[in-house]
């Protein structure tokens, strides 16, 4: 019975050990996919794929030897007859000593460029200049933060063409992991630590990018870009970057995005950090509504804000929630409507409270509000650099009030009565004169501003960011005289 | 004092059913709780199977939305758990249960009623881990459970707390059948049996004993912590509150590396008894095969920080950790050849045992390959948790350990059932196994190098990886219809009922010297051994002779102790002694997994469990291991 298959079994064993053998040959070609990591763009992955080759070579060298091996000896030394009986040898000492020798030069051969590539990727060359960027992991998207420029954004990293990038690796939550295959191998990016990579893109292109370590349940649609460009183009945008947006045309769907957007999103999105001092603001900002998360969580309590993406110039980007779809008005008012149906457990549905007032937890928000929210999220783009507007001279009060609208403070406090995160401001000035004594409005309102931990009103949590230096001193002024006239 | 005067008020009379499911439940022989822990973990390999079709099956196109995102996780989450937990584990140890008293000629193992309790506990721990299926909150962190993701603060709900319970019942019986199968193969081997006239499998199961003894407390710590975290605050890992998460790592692999050769130990032993035997030689090189063993077991604890390249120890620790990590390729290297050099001039019978052993060689070199290619650590910063590393774990987990669990199963069917499986429907489930084995893991290879995370419940199509996906998946299905194929074996092969006979295969060692299936007490006169594969020299001493001048090592006489020192009886056959059946263990184990399980659902129903406890572990110390039955053949 076992007899007569075997011919079929032999053919069978052949194809079978062929088809890996094939299979790895194509493996030595890229495929052209965006996170092929053989297409490499930069040293970093060049090296790591070059040391996999030398890698790979020895194992189909190794894999022929073995696979063949036993296929040969398989076939060869089949019983013939079921009375035969082979020789029985034990084993051979001088035979076991060398394949114990040669399998330990082969790692020898291995370890030494392993050992040297670690080393050498451990930093980039230190001749040669380099930038520093921050990249923080979030429960699901990235932020980008980079000190030298004062730019903060989100989920796509602009570099330029040619120059070494460190990144600081950090996460304010769970761990997740750094990887753009094109251009590096992935590290993690661990809470309460800080690691590091470097990279060089060599060529432009916009780079795919993925998170490599399971961090809750969207981390399948945790994935970013890196955007490299040529040096001319790249310093344009970070020039860009300090300029304002187009200002929206009065009465237009921009405008009354404008407004919905700072009735709803501003507590924890911000989109001004184009401001002198809105670098540090946002910063502040962003750590300050993270350690409101964990405080609320800790407390056992529903937290109702969180760090954000900053949008500042969102028009600008490509992509939409963390690289998932491509940026347009379609993907986006879909976004914002229920943003669940695009990537499950956002945070921002869950804590939001215009989320919460409908029972399917979709946006609170007529399909107007949401389309014209769209609309200026989209025209979120900085003006050109022949067209900044200079600042606003002369009436306190006028400056007060731009103020009040740019630097996100209408996220949490209403001009009204009603509490929002923060007391609604209507009245301050009398409440003001009472609060402290010793201080007079203008002293307290203007400390407040400064630094507001050092008055919290019962009831509300210190998450407010300090302003001290974010905003001017003429700005805070202003304040002061806007705040005052709100009855 | 005597017991008698200690003696609790009786609440169950001491079961004496020979037949039928009390028979079963208060059983203390090795062979039936092998049986047991067989079946059991063929149940969690088709429950673990069936998650493994689903997840290929939402990863078969991109964008799919077969499964929800959630729902993916804990299919991922319950697929590594149980089949590394309640698959590969327990089939090993339904092996050692019903060989290692054969192997060594004794007529049990050395603790009988801990081996009950280890049995119970695993039968619980399982369905405590699998509990969160049924209330919609299975475990849902990653067999890894990564911190802080397991924590609380970011896994609300009991699905992590159901693992970290289960895990941690499932580590007591692993840690008690691990001391019992030490203690037997070191005190109760037939007498002249010394450690180098051990059959390989013995020696295996002795190395990943020690292993498991030692491995598991390391993660029973981790759990105990995780599970404190989660239910009472603590902050072991809870980063947020200066919790680390990255010790969770060092804990978890320091356990998951030496796991990794709890695993794959046992099916090296499966495949160094099967080789010989179909090609009629002894296995080439038994020292170095022996040693290599303890080589891997000895080296595996210092490698696990491989599992972490990516974590960012800095290139000096990652150095440590390549070299380290290479260097166990040289003994499993060895292991190959050796096995290869068995095969050579031997007599190769190719029939379904040899050919899934053969399998096993040729699958678990291409797993360990691919291993070398991670051990290299800037190279694994590229592969690390894609596709690539799920690619080269099957090789070694499933292309390994499962290959020489269907070879170890082809090949003592006849000795525990006493008929054979049929070999023609086996061949096609060969070819269908490793045909569909191939399909589905070979091309992760590729998606991996192609950028392919792991853990993802969906891609978008514009990654480009949908069509070697699609291959993979079709491959799960093939790999199901082996399953399938298996199963009809064993019922048509039941009904035809080929009798085996007690050495269907010309086989070596003791456990075929005896009937199929074995009569209770195994070895009516316990053995007296002079070589290692005593019972293919007793069968063929003429090749003894030809050996003169060349005897094999191990051969000569040694100090070894010449008397038996437990199950041994001098009556041939008559009035031997095998300890009495026992409820206790099942008892002991209910209280554990209540008392354990009461945490998480309540008080009460603790105290329930520790008074089900106290009463068994008070009933069991008290309870002689014979009864002095009046009319008892004494």
């Amino acid at each position: 019975m076992l007899f007569n298959l075997l011919p079929r079994i032999r053919r069978r064993q052949l194809l079978l050990t062929l088809i890996p053998a094939a299979a790895a040959f194509i493996a030595a070609c890229g495929t052209g996919n965006p996170q092929d990591t053989f297409e490499t763009a930069g040293p970093v992955a060049e090296r790591q794929a070059s040391l996999f080759m030398f890698i790979f070579w020895i194992a189909v060298v190794v894999f022929v030897l073995v696979e063949g091996g036993i296929i040969f000896i398989t076939l060869k030394y089949r019983r013939k007859s079921d009375s035969e009986m082979p020789k029985q040898t034990h084993g051979n000492t001088r035979l076991e000593i060398t394949w114990t020798i040669i399998p330990a030069l082969i790692i020898v051969a291995i370890a030494i460029p392993t050992i040297k590539t670690l080393w050498d990727l451990k930093a980039p060359p230190a001749d040669e200049p380099s930038m520093t960027i921050e990249a923080i992991g979030h429960q699901w998207w990235f932020e980008f933060r980079y000190p030298g420029e004062e730019i903060i954004t989100a989920n796509e990293l602009r570099v330029p063409v040619g120059t070494n990038v460190i990144v600081k690796l950090e996460s304010q939550d769970v761990i997740h992991s750094f990887w753009v295959p094109q251009l590096f191998g992935k590290v993690d990016m661990v809470p309460t630590r800080v690691n590091q990579l470097w990279f060089r893109a060599d060529e432009p292109g916009s780079f795919y990018g993925q998170c490599a370590e399971f961090c809750g349940i969207s981390h399948g649609l945790m994935r970013f870009r890196v955007i490299a460009e040529p040096q001319e183009q790249y310093e344009a945008w970070v020039a860009s970057m300090s300029r304002p947006p187009v200002t929206p045309v009065v009465g237009s769907a921009e405008e009354r995005g404008q407004t919905v957007f700072n009735n709803n999103c501003t507590s924890c999105h911000t989109a001004n950090s184009y401001r002198a001092g809105g670098y540090a603001q946002a910063i502040s900002t962003q750590d300050g509504l993270w350690s409101g998360w964990v405080k609320a969580t800790q407390d056992g309590d529903v937290p109702s804000v969180v760090s954000a993406p900053n949008l500042t110039h969102f028009g600008t980007r490509t992509t939409l929630a963390a690289g998932i779809r491509e940026l347009n008005k379609t993907t986006l008012v879909e976004w914002i409507r229920d943003p669940s149906s695009m990537k499950p457990g956002t945070r921002m549905q869950e804590l939001a409270a215009v989320y919460q007032a409908k029972g399917d937890h979709t946006a609170n928000l007529e399909p107007s509000q949401v389309s014209d929210l769209a609309d200026y999220l989209l025209s979120l783009v900085p003006v050109e650099a022949d067209a900044v507007p200079t600042p606003v001279a002369g009436d306190p009060v006028e400056i007060g009030k731009a103020a009040f609208a740019s630097a996100g403070c209408s996220g949490c406090h209403s001009t009204g009565s009603d509490t929002r995160t923060g007391p609604g401001l209507a009245g301050i000035a009398t409440r003001a004169e009472t609060r402290v004594p010793g201080l007079s409005a203008d002293q307290y309102i203007g400390e407040s501003i400064r630094d507001p931990g050092k008055f919290v009103v019962d009831g509300f949590s210190p998450v407010m960011p300090k302003f001290d230096g974010v905003l001017s001193n003429a700005e805070i002024d202003g304040l002061i005289a806007y705040l005052k006239t709100l009855n | 004092m005597t017991t008698t005067t200690l003696t609790l008020p009786r609440i169950f009379k001491r079961p004496k059913s020979e037949t039928g499911i009390w028979s079963w439940i208060g059983t203390v022989d090795h062979k039936r709780i092998g049986t047991m822990y067989g079946i059991i973990s063929f149940f969690w390999l088709l429950v673990g199977g069936f998650e493994a079709l689903m997840i290929r099956a939402q990863l078969a196109q991109a964008d799919s939305e077969l499964v929800s995102a959630e729902t993916y996780n804990q299919l991922f989450t319950m697929h590594g758990t149980t089949m590394v937990f309640l698959v590969v584990m327990p089939l090993s140890a339904a092996f050692f249960n019903w060989l290692i008293p054969l192997q060594i000629g004794a007529r049990d193992v050395a603790f009988p009623r801990m081996n009950s309790l280890s049995l119970w506990l695993f039968l619980f721990g399982g369905l405590v881990v699998n509990a969160g299926w049924l209330t919609g909150e299975a475990p849902n962190g990653g067999w890894f459970g990564y911190a802080p993701n397991s924590g609380i603060a970011f896994n609300p709900g009991h699905g992590m707390t159901y693992w970290a319970l289960g895990l941690s019942i499932l580590g007591i019986a692993s840690i008690a059948a691990g001391l019992n199968f030490i203690v037997t193969i070191f005190n109760m081997r037939a007498p002249g049996m010394s450690l180098f006239k051990m059959p390989v499998f013995t020696w295996m199961t002795l190395i990943t004993s020690i292993l498991l003894v030692l491995a598991i407390p390391v993660i029973g710590v981790a759990l105990i912590q995780i599970g404190t975290d989660r239910l009472y605050d603590t902050n072991f890992y809870n980063s947020l509150k200066g919790g680390d998460p990255v010790l969770w790592q060092h804990m978890f692999w320091l356990f998951g590396h030496p796991e990794v050769y709890i695993l794959i130990l046992p099916a090296m032993g499966i495949v160094s008894e099967v080789l010989p035997t179909f090609a009629r030689k002894p296995l080439f090189g038994y020292d170095f095969v022996i040693f290599s063993g303890i080589g891997i077991a000895f080296m595996g604890w210092f490698v696990w920080s491989h599992h972490m390249f990516t974590v960012g120890l800095g290139p000096a620790a990652n150095s440590a950790f390549a070299i380290s990590t290479m260097a166990i390729a040289i003994p499993t290297g060895v292991k190959i050849l050796n096995w290869m050099a068995t095969l050579v001039r031997g007599s190769i019978k190719l029939n379904v045992a040899m050919l899934f052993s053969i399998s096993f060689i040729a699958m678990f070199t291409i797993g360990g390959l691919s291993g070398v290619m991670h051990a290299s650590a800037p190279t694994d910063a590229q592969q690390q948790d894609t596709y690539f590393v799920v690619a080269h774990f099957h090789y070694v987990l499933f292309g390994g350990a499962m290959m020489a669990i269907f070879s170890g199963t082809y090949f003592w069917w006849p000795k525990m059932t006493g008929w054979m499986l049929n070999e023609r429907i086996g061949m096609v489930m060969w070819f269908t196994i490793l045909l569909g084995f191939n399909m589905q893991f070979a091309p992760m290879h590729w998606l991996g190098m192609d950028g392919m995370p792991r853990r993802i419940f969906t891609y978008s199509s514009d990654q480009g990886w949908e069509s070697l996906n699609a291959i993979a998946s079709a491959g799960g299905l093939v790999i199901a219809i082996g399953i399938l194929l298996f199963i009809f074996n064993v019922f048509y092969s039941r009904k035809k009922r080929v009798m085996a006979g007690n050495d269907p295969w010309d086989a070596r060692t003791l456990e075929w010297s005896i009937p199929s299936p074995p009569p209770h007490y195994n070895f009516e006169t316990i053995p007296q051994v002079q070589h290692r594969d005593d019972f293919w020299y007793q069968k063929y001493p003429e090749l003894l002779e030809h050996e003169e001048g060349h005897a094999p090592s191990g051969a000569q006489e040694d100090l070894h102790l010449e008397a038996p020192s437990g199950g041994s009886d001098d009556d041939h056959g008559h009035g031997i002694h095998l300890p009495d059946m026992s409820y206790y263990p099942l008892l002991v184990s209910l209280g554990v997994t209540l008392g354990l399980a009461g945490l998480m659902a309540g008080l009460w129903l603790t105290v329930i469990g520790a008074v089900i406890g106290l009463w068994g572990v008070f009933g069991w110390s008290l309870e002689p291991v014979n009864d002095p039955t009046p009319g008892a053949d004494h």
